[in-house]
């Protein structure tokens, strides 16, 4: 499978309430990110705008509807789809989730938890090989934020994970926020979490908010949390190059509050890079 | 059993749990994971009503919003989500509209409306046919070239009948001014369509929007005109079918003809 090369910028999710700031402006972001699935259409605004923004930035493709945990396969309509995309923006890479969203009969439209078992393991590398396949480069997948466990998980999610990426060739997204979130709602360590995975396939980090409660719920709708940062502040530096980004889909702020928040992320990149040196 | 069977197995029982309420829980799914699987099914309902408030706004603030949550519920009970994409929820919720308003018939018809809007948003691109360019095309024409001709509309291009008045419904609702009767003295139509980039739609005679129709199903000229003849006379349906053409081509609908 083909290699993805590391982009060391840091970015954010490129939002409608914001198309006028980066096809008009000079905006201090190294990358933009889309949510694939808001592209994939025949023509009409969306496109047209993309088209734009490409000129002027780099652009990752980040998915939600894949379903790489389908017990079904993958729908080939969606992946038909998902290449012409690609093959039309040339991305920096195309990423989707470590979840399921949907049965053969209906889509949940959510990112909904896998069993930790050894039969999932190999329904996931099935279907990742064929992703892969279909989409003739290699991708990467994000660790999941989730809200309950199947009983009778065979192995801790971070293990499923690096088996997952040994033997696929897989690269992975690490959503910093969800390593929190589960780490309260399962009671892991979020530090063994991390320790577990394969950080050398880590090509991009996600930064987002979150709402605190008995069970942490991965809203993206707030600043991100305290907690949030000094994980990020912990790992930074062992996460070499990987591009960083702030992921916020929900009560979206003026584009100045995320670009504080990314110099935030820079500024911690930066003191961990001098830790490490 | 096999690694997929078992996988699907696991997954078809968590979906329907999403999708249901008051299913029993199975054995080793403890209170942890009840209350965990009532974020997932909240979410499935929340997310699933809030696409279709967002796809048809002036929908809900005509029916108001306990009425269109209602609707919204039954459309996701009767026709749960299939496709890989949240854009496509409010596929066929025009026609629920429909039944569950038997009594209030101009509710589809606005509902029809907001979806053909939506679905033009992201239609195909494709340049209009300018008159200039529509008469290049045609010039070497002998007479059953016209009778053969078909019209190539652009892909945003949709039609309705309707029984109301639903442009002028449409705008009260944007100046928050929408009361009353907005039946039209006779049946009309709907006809939606792309500018650039901007979905917009101008209400049209019932023999303009079934002409359109008809040559949007493939037929031909000569065939659309049988169909006025056959509502106006010969010599009407004559002055009528130029007329027509000649609109399509000023508001961009057509992109190109053939015989």
């Amino acid at each position: 499978m083909t290699t993805i090369q590391t982009f060391a910028g840091l970015g954010l999710g490129l939002r409608r309430s914001h198309y006028h700031d980066f096809l008009e402006g000079e905006v201090a972001v190294d990358f933009l990110e889309i949510i694939s699935e808001n592209y994939m259409v025949a023509g009409g605004k969306p496109r047209d705008v993309l088209s734009r923004v490409r000129e002027r930035y780099p652009v990752a493709m980040h998915g939600v509807s894949l379903s790489i945990g389908s017990a079904h396969g993958l729908d080939a309509d969606y992946l038909r789809r998902l290449r012409e995309l690609a093959d039309w923006l040339d991305p920096l890479w195309v990423s989707d989730h470590l979840c399921w969203t949907r049965t053969s009969a209906h889509n949940s439209h959510d990112l909904l938890p896998l069993p930790y078992t050894r039969a999932a393991l190999d329904v996931v590398c099935d279907n990742i090989d064929r992703a892969q396949q279909a989409m003739g480069r290699a991708m990467l997948f994000e660790n999941p934020s989730s809200y309950c466990a199947f009983p009778g998980n065979e192995m801790e999610e971070w293990e499923f994970i690096a088996a997952m990426a040994r033997r696929t060739g897989c690269y992975l997204l690490l959503d910093v926020n969800n390593v929190f979130v589960s780490a309260h709602n399962h009671g892991f360590s979020a530090r063994d979490y991390i320790a577990g995975l394969p950080l050398e396939r880590v090509r991009q980090v996600h930064l987002a908010g979150h709402t605190p409660g008995e069970i942490v719920i991965d809203t993206h709708d707030r600043e991100i949390c305290d907690g949030v940062w000094r994980l990020f502040a912990e790992v930074s530096d062992m996460l070499g190059d990987a591009a960083v980004m702030i992921e916020r889909d929900d009560a979206i702020p003026p584009l100045a509050e995320l670009l504080a928040e990314l110099d935030i992320a820079r500024a911690m990149q930066q003191a961990g890079a001098k830790v490490a040196a | 059993m096999s690694a997929q069977a078992e996988l699907a197995a696991q997954q078809a029982e968590f979906m329907a749990h999403v999708m249901a309420d008051a299913l029993a829980l199975p054995s080793g799914w403890n209170a942890r994971f009840a209350s965990g699987l009532d974020i997932y099914r909240n979410a499935y309902r929340t997310r699933l009503v809030e696409a279709l408030r967002d796809t048809f706004p002036r929908t809900v603030q005509w029916v108001g919003d306990e009425a269109f949550a209602a609707a919204a519920a039954h459309h996701l009970i009767t026709t749960p989500p299939s496709s890989w994409t949240l854009d496509h929820a409010g596929l066929g919720f025009p026609e629920v509209l429909g039944e569950l308003f038997a009594n209030d018939p101009e509710v589809p018809e606005l509902a029809w409306l907001e979806w053909a809007m939506h679905t033009a948003f992201v239609a195909a691109d494709a340049a209009p046919l300018t008159r200039e360019r529509f008469v290049a095309a045609t010039a070497g024409f002998a007479g059953e070239d016209w009778a053969e001709m078909r019209l190539i509309f652009q892909p945003a291009v949709q039609t309705c009948s309707v029984a109301h008045d639903i442009a002028k419904l449409w705008n009260a609702l944007k100046q928050d001014e929408a009361v009353g009767d907005y039946t039209l003295a006779q049946p009309g139509g709907l006809v939606v369509w792309r500018e650039g980039l901007s979905p917009v739609f101008r209400m049209a005679d019932r023999t303009d929007a079934e002409a359109l129709a008809l040559l949007q199903s493939g037929a031909s000229y000569g065939e659309a005109c049988s169909l006025l003849a056959d509502r106006l006379g010969p010599e009407e349906a004559a002055a009528l079918a130029g007329s027509l053409l000649g609109q399509w081509l000023a508001d961009g609908l057509l992109v190109g003809v053939s015989v």
